[in-house]
C-alpha cells in the first residue's frame, strides 16, 4: 500500500465518538428563538387565509410578505419558494414558520394556525404527469435503422421507488443577525456557498451581507445539498424580522415526510438485438421530480448519461424527463440518477440474455466498453476500463460463475439461492463542463508564522474524511506532520468558494488543488512567516468540450468503476431474502486513505442493499408519505447484511491527487441490479422489473407464478 | 421532567399504584418512545418480587420486570420462549424490556406475547386488595386493551413448565435485527399413545389481538397423526376462512399467505 494510502485516526474522531461535537441543536437555547414551520396539510390549494392566533410577546409569525429580498429559492432554477406563494403544491410546503423563546408555546401557536385552503386538482401519480420541468433528447448512429434490421427486439419497462438519506442528524439550520446588519447563518449542510447565495437573495443583499458556516454535520449523503438552501433562506426571514436569532431543527417524521428523497423512476427500454448483440437501444427515462425542480436538471443528466450502461450501444436514443407532481420535491441522494438507470440497463442486459439463452455475465461481457470507446455522449473512454479484472476479482471472492451456473439448476423445498451481478461507473465529478464553466473551484492554502498550515476550502466534512484527507494531501507534499495541517469547517466569511461537497468531486477535484497548492507552498517556503498561496481549477488538456445542449462530449473526465454480486437465499413461505453474501469490487483510484475509503465502500453497498430491498416509501392517493419514522421505514443494520467483502481495484487518474477518484456515491449504485437478478434467479428465472423488491413482492410472485 | 415513584418492593408498588393515577414502567422500552405528556410513572425495574423467575410443580413463573436478557440466560425459561425473546430487537433493548412490559403495552405484535397464547400461560395479576389468577387471552382483549383494573400490576406469567418441547416459531420482520414483526407463528405440538393431545397455533402480529381458534385445533385432538393428515386440507381450509386479517405495514394478503405457509409447514414439520 502506498504511503498515502495508510490509514490515520480521522482528525474529528475523538470529538464526535466521545459526544463533544456540537451540532446546530447543541448550542445554548439561551436568547435564542425557536423556530417551528406549519406545513401545508394538502398537496394542491390555494391559501385562502391564515388565522394566527393572538400571540404572546417575542413570539412570531413569519411568511412570504417578510422576506425582504426575493421569495425564490436560488438552487438550478428559481421555482421553489421561501414561504408558499398563493398556492402550495405539495403535502408539507412550508407556508410559514412560528417562531418564540418556548419550544412548547410555539408548537402550541402553530398548530393553533387555522389555514383556509381552496383545494385543487393535484397530480399524484408519476403516469398521468404531464408537466415537465426538464426534458432531454440525445443519440448517436440510426436507431430506427437498427431496430427495422433486428432479429429479435425487446421492451420493458422498469420502477424504482423513493429512498430516504435516513442521516443520523435531520436537517437543522440557525441564523443570527450580527452587529451592523450582516446575517450570520449555520448549520448542517454539504454546500456553505450554495446557501450563501440562496440567502443573499432572499434578503436582497450583497455577498457580504450574509456569510454561512457548515456546523458538524451528522450525513448528509446529498440530502444536505440544496434542502438547507430552502431551510437557510427560512430562518434567515425569520431572524431577519424577528432581530434575534432562530434555529429551525425537523423531528425526524418532518424531515423524512417532507425532505428531499431519491427520485422514483420509470424507465422504458426498448432494444434491438441482431446477430446475438445490442444493436440499438430505445430509451425513455422518468423522474417524478416532484413539487419543485430543486437539483432535478441535474440529477436526471446524470441519469440519462449512464442510461445505457457501460456497454457499447452503436445506435442509442435517449429521451429524459423530470416531471412535476404534488408531493415532496425529490432532490440528491448518493448516486444522483444512476442508480435508476443502472439498474434498469442491468435487469434489461439480463433479461435479453435469458432469453437469448446465454449466461448474462458472459453477455454483458461481450458488450463491455473499454478504453478509446465512444461515450454515451460521444466522449471518449480515455483511461483503462478495468471490469474485466474486477470481475473476475468478485468471481474469485465468491465463486460466482460456479453458483450462478449451480442456482440456474432447478431448486425445491423451502429454501432457493440465487446470486446476481452488476456492473456500472460513477462519472467522477460535476456532469459537463460544470467544474469549468459554473463551479471554477478556488482552494487556498494559509501558512502562519508558527509553520502550521491552514486549507481554505468550502468542502464540508460529512462523515467523508475531507478534514482528514485534505490535510493527508498537504502534509504530504510539505513534508510536515499530519497535526501540523488542519481544516476547519468552512466559513464563507474566510474561505473560497471551492465548490460544494457534492458529485464525488471533493477529493478528486480539490484534492489536487490543495496538492498543487501544497507543492507551490513548499517552493516558495520561509520559515517564521505567514504565507498564502491559491489554486484555481483547470480542465484536464485531453477533455473532449460537453455541450449540454446536444449532449455531446466528455461528460466526466474520468470513471469510478464497480462490480457488485450479491447471493441470497429466498424463503418460499415468507418472501424475505436472506443475504448469504455481499461482493464489491471498487475502483476509486488510489484511496487517499485506507480506512475512510472502506468505511465509504461499506456503508455504501449497505445502503444500495437496503434500496434494493426493503428500502420501501410510498405516498397515498393523497400524496401522504405514512411511513415517516424509522419504525416503518426501514433500513439495514450489520445483521442484514453480515457477510460484506469490499475490494479495492486501483487504476490511477493522473489528474486526480495520487491517482485518486470520485469515491463517495459509486459503492450504492449497482446493488438493485444485482439484488433483484439473484432474487430472479431463485425464484427459478422470472422477470422481475422493479426496486425495492421486498418479501411482500417476492411472495406475491411465489403466489402468482406458484413456485 | 419525568415524573414518577420509585418503588422497592410489591407491597410500596402496590400502594402508590392504588393512592395514585400512574403509568407502571419496567424497562421503558416502549414508554420512552410513546413519551406521554404529563403522565406519572411507577418506576418497576428495582422491585425484587417482580425480577424472579421461579419454578414450581406446574410453572415456569417469570417475574414481570425479568428482561429479555435475564430470562435468555436461564435455565428455566422454556427453549420456545428463549426462541423468541432471542428476536426482540436488539440487545440494548432486551436489557431494558420486560415480560410485563411487552404484555403491558397491549400490542399482538409483541414477541412474547405470542408464546404465552400458544403455551396457554397464566398471569397473577396483584392488588392491595389481592391477587387473581387469568388466563393470557382473557386478560389480552385487544389493541391497548388488557383487564387490567386501575390499581393492579402484572406480576408473573405462568409458562407451562412442560409440553412446550415440540415446537415451530417464526417471526418475519422487515429486517433481521430491530423489527417489529410483520407476521409470527408459533405452533406446540404433543402426543402421547399415538394420538395427538396438543396442538396449537397462535399468529401474532396479524390482527388487533394474537390469533388463537381452539376450536379449529380441537377438531385434530385425539386423532392419530394419519387420521389428522386425511383432515389437513379441511383443518388449513378453517384458517383460512376464519383469519380475517388487519393490513399494517404489509398487506393482509402477504399476511394470510404467510400465516397459511407457515400454519401448513407446522403441520408438515410434525408428520400431519
Amino acid at each position: 500500500m502506498e504511503k498515502i494510502s495508510q490509514s490515520v485516526v480521522k482528525k474529528d474522531h475523538a470529538t464526535k465518538v466521545s459526544g463533544r461535537s456540537v451540532y446546530v441543536a447543541d448550542y445554548p437555547s439561551e436568547g435564542v428563538l425557536c423556530g417551528k414551520m406549519l406545513h401545508a396539510k394538502v398537496a394542491r390549494a390555494k391559501v385562502l387565509s391564515v388565522e394566527v392566533p393572538e400571540l404572546p410577546e417575542g413570539y412570531f409569525y413569519v411568511d412570504a410578505s417578510d422576506v425582504p429580498g426575493d421569495n425564490n429559492v436560488n438552487i438550478v432554477l428559481d421555482d421553489t419558494p421561501v414561504y408558499c406563494r398563493e398556492t402550495v403544491e405539495y403535502i408539507g410546503e412550508p407556508i410559514a414558520m412560528l417562531c418564540g423563546p418556548d419550544e412548547k408555546v410555539v408548537e402550541q401557536l402553530r398548530d393553533a394556525c387555522k389555514v383556509e385552503y381552496e383545494e385543487l386538482e393535484p397530480v399524484i401519480d408519476l403516469r398521468t404527469a404531464t408537466e415537465a420541468f426538464f426534458d432531454y433528447r440525445f443519440g448517436h448512429g440510426d436507431v430506427d435503422k437498427a431496430f427495422a434490421e433486428a432479429d429479435k427486439v425487446y421492451d420493458e419497462e422498469f420502477e424504482t421507488g423513493y429512498q430516504e438519506q435516513a442521516y443520523l442528524e435531520t436537517q437543522g439550520m440557525m441564523a443570527e443577525p450580527e452587529e451592523g446588519g450582516r446575517m450570520f447563518v449555520h448549520g448542517s449542510v454539504q454546500c456553505a456557498y450554495y446557501v450563501h447565495g440562496a440567502v443573499m437573495r432572499a434578503l436582497g443583499c450583497g455577498p457580504t451581507g450574509v456569510h454561512i458556516l457548515q456546523d458538524v454535520t451528522g450525513g448528509g449523503f446529498g440530502g444536505k445539498e440544496a434542502f438547507p438552501s430552502i431551510l437557510g433562506c427560512q430562518v434567515a426571514v425569520a431572524a431577519h424580522k424577528c432581530q434575534k436569532p432562530v434555529r429551525c431543527v425537523f423531528d425526524r417524521r418532518e424531515d423524512m415526510e417532507y425532505t428531499s428523497k431519491r427520485h422514483p423512476s420509470l424507465c422504458r427500454y426498448k432494444v434491438a438485438v441482431k446477430d446475438g448483440r445490442v444493436t440499438a437501444m430505445d430509451i425513455d427515462v422518468i423522474f417524478n421530480a416532484g413539487a419543485y425542480s430543486t437539483l432535478s436538471a441535474v440529477v436526471l443528466q446524470r441519469g440519462i448519461i449512464a442510461a445505457p450502461g457501460i456497454y457499447n450501444v452503436p445506435n442509442l436514443r435517449v429521451h429524459g424527463s423530470a416531471m412535476k407532481t404534488n408531493t415532496s420535491p425529490c432532490g440528491a441522494y448518493r448516486g444522483f440518477g444512476a442508480p435508476q438507470t443502472f439498474f434498469a440497463v442491468e435487469m434489461m442486459m439480463d433479461h435479453i440474455a435469458r432469453d437469448l439463452g446465454v449466461d448474462s455475465l458472459a453477455f454483458k461481457e461481450a458488450h463491455l466498453v473499454k478504453q478509446g470507446d465512444p461515450t454515451s455522449t460521444c466522449g471518449k473512454y480515455h483511461f483503462p476500463v478495468p471490469i474485466p479484472a474486477m470481475i473476475d476479482e468478485v468471481d474469485r471472492a465468491c465463486d460466482y460463475r460456479k453458483k450462478r451456473a449451480l442456482y440456474a439448476k432447478p431448486q425445491t423445498g423451502r429454501y432457493r439461492r440465487g446470486i446476481g451481478m452488476s456492473m456500472y461507473f460513477h462519472g467522477a465529478g460535476f456532469t459537463g463542463s460544470g467544474e469549468r464553466d459554473l463551479i471554477k473551484a478556488v482552494a487556498k492554502l494559509r501558512k502562519y508564522k508558527d509553520g502550521t498550515v491552514e486549507i481554505l476550502a468550502s468542502n464540508g466534512e460529512i462523515g467523508q474524511g475531507v478534514r482528514t484527507t485534505f490535510p493527508k494531501i498537504v502534509a504530504n507534499e510539505l513534508n510536515l506532520p499530519l497535526d501540523k495541517v488542519y481544516y476547519d469547517h468552512p466559513d464563507t466569511a474566510r474561505v473560497p468558494d471551492s465548490g460544494p461537497t457534492v458529485a464525488s468531486r471533493s477529493l478528486m477535484v480539490v484534492g489536487e488543488l490543495l496538492r498543487r497548492a501544497a507543492i507551490k507552498l513548499r517552493e516558495q517556503w520561509v520559515d517564521g512567516e505567514e504565507q498564502e498561496v491559491e489554486e484555481h481549477f483547470k480542465e484536464p488538456d485531453f477533455m473532449i468540450p460537453f455541450y449540454i445542449d446536444k449532449f455531446e462530449g466528455d461528460a466526466y473526465p474520468t470513471y469510478a468503476w464497480a462490480v457488485n454480486a450479491i447471493e441470497v437465499e429466498i424463503d418460499t413461505y415468507t418472501g424475505v431474502g436472506k443475504i448469504l453474501g455481499a461482493y464489491g469490487s471498487f475502483d476509486v483510484g488510489t484511496p487517499i486513505d485506507y480506512n475512510v475509503v472502506m468505511g465509504q465502500m461499506e456503508g455504501g453497498f449497505l445502503q444500495g442493499i437496503g434500496y434494493a430491498s426493503i428500502e420501501k416509501m410510498d405516498y397515498d392517493a393523497k400524496g401522504r408519505i405514512r411511513n415517516n419514522s424509522f419504525s416503518d421505514y426501514l433500513i439495514p443494520t450489520t445483521k442484514d447484511v453480515p457477510n460484506m467483502q469490499c475490494m479495492l481495484h486501483v487504476e490511477k487518474y493522473p489528474d486526480g491527487p495520487y491517482g485518486a477518484k470520485g469515491a463517495g456515491e459509486l459503492p450504492l449504485v449497482g446493488a438493485p441490479g444485482a439484488y433483484v437478478e439473484a432474487v430472479e434467479q431463485a425464484l427459478g428465472g422470472v422477470t422481475l422489473n422493479h426496486a425495492p423488491f421486498t418479501a411482500e413482492d417476492t411472495l406475491a410472485v411465489i403466489t402468482k407464478e406458484a413456485i | 421532567m419525568v415524573n414518577g415513584y420509585v418503588a422497592a418492593s410489591l407491597k410500596e408498588a402496590l400502594e402508590i399504584r392504588a393512592a395514585h393515577d400512574v403509568v407502571p414502567y419496567a424497562g421503558g422500552t416502549d414508554l420512552m418512545v410513546e413519551n406521554r405528556k404529563g403522565v406519572e410513572y411507577l418506576f418497576l425495574s428495582k422491585v425484587p418480587e417482580l425480577k424472579q423467575i421461579a419454578v414450581d410443580d406446574e410453572y415456569v413463573r417469570i417475574g414481570a420486570a425479568v428482561t429479555f436478557t435475564e430470562a435468555l440466560a436461564s435455565a428455566d425459561v422454556p427453549r420456545l420462549m428463549k426462541e423468541a425473546a432471542s428476536r426482540i430487537a436488539a440487545p440494548a433493548i432486551r436489557n431494558a424490556g420486560t415480560f410485563g412490559g411487552n404484555l403491558g403495552n397491549g400490542s399482538a405484535k409483541a414477541d412474547s406475547v405470542l408464546i404465552e397464547f400458544v403455551a396457554d400461560a397464566k398471569l397473577r395479576l396483584v392488588s392491595k386488595k389481592g391477587e387473581r389468577i387469568v388466563d393470557v387471552d382473557k386478560f389480552y382483549l385487544g389493541r391497548k386493551k388488557l383487564d387490567l383494573a386501575d390499581d393492579e400490576l402484572i406480576a408473573e406469567i405462568l409458562l407451562p413448565k412442560q409440553g412446550l418441547e415440540q415446537y415451530s416459531y417464526e417471526k418475519v420482520g422487515g429486517r433481521n435485527a430491530l423489527a417489529i414483526s410483520r407476521v409470527s407463528f408459533a405452533g406446540v405440538f404433543a402426543a402421547e399413545g399415538g394420538r395427538i393431545t396438543n396442538v396449537a397455533a397462535a399468529f401474532g402480529a396479524v390482527a388487533d389481538t394474537v390469533l388463537r381458534y381452539k376450536d379449529i385445533e380441537a377438531t385434530l385432538l385425539g386423532k392419530t397423526v394419519d387420521e389428522a393428515k386425511a383432515l389437513k386440507e379441511d383443518y388449513l381450509k378453517a384458517y383460512a376462512d376464519r383469519m380475517v386479517l388487519t393490513r399494517g405495514r404489509v398487506s393482509a394478503e402477504y399476511r394470510k399467505t404467510v400465516c397459511m405457509n407457515l400454519l401448513r409447514d407446522f403441520l408438515t414439520k410434525f408428520g400431519i
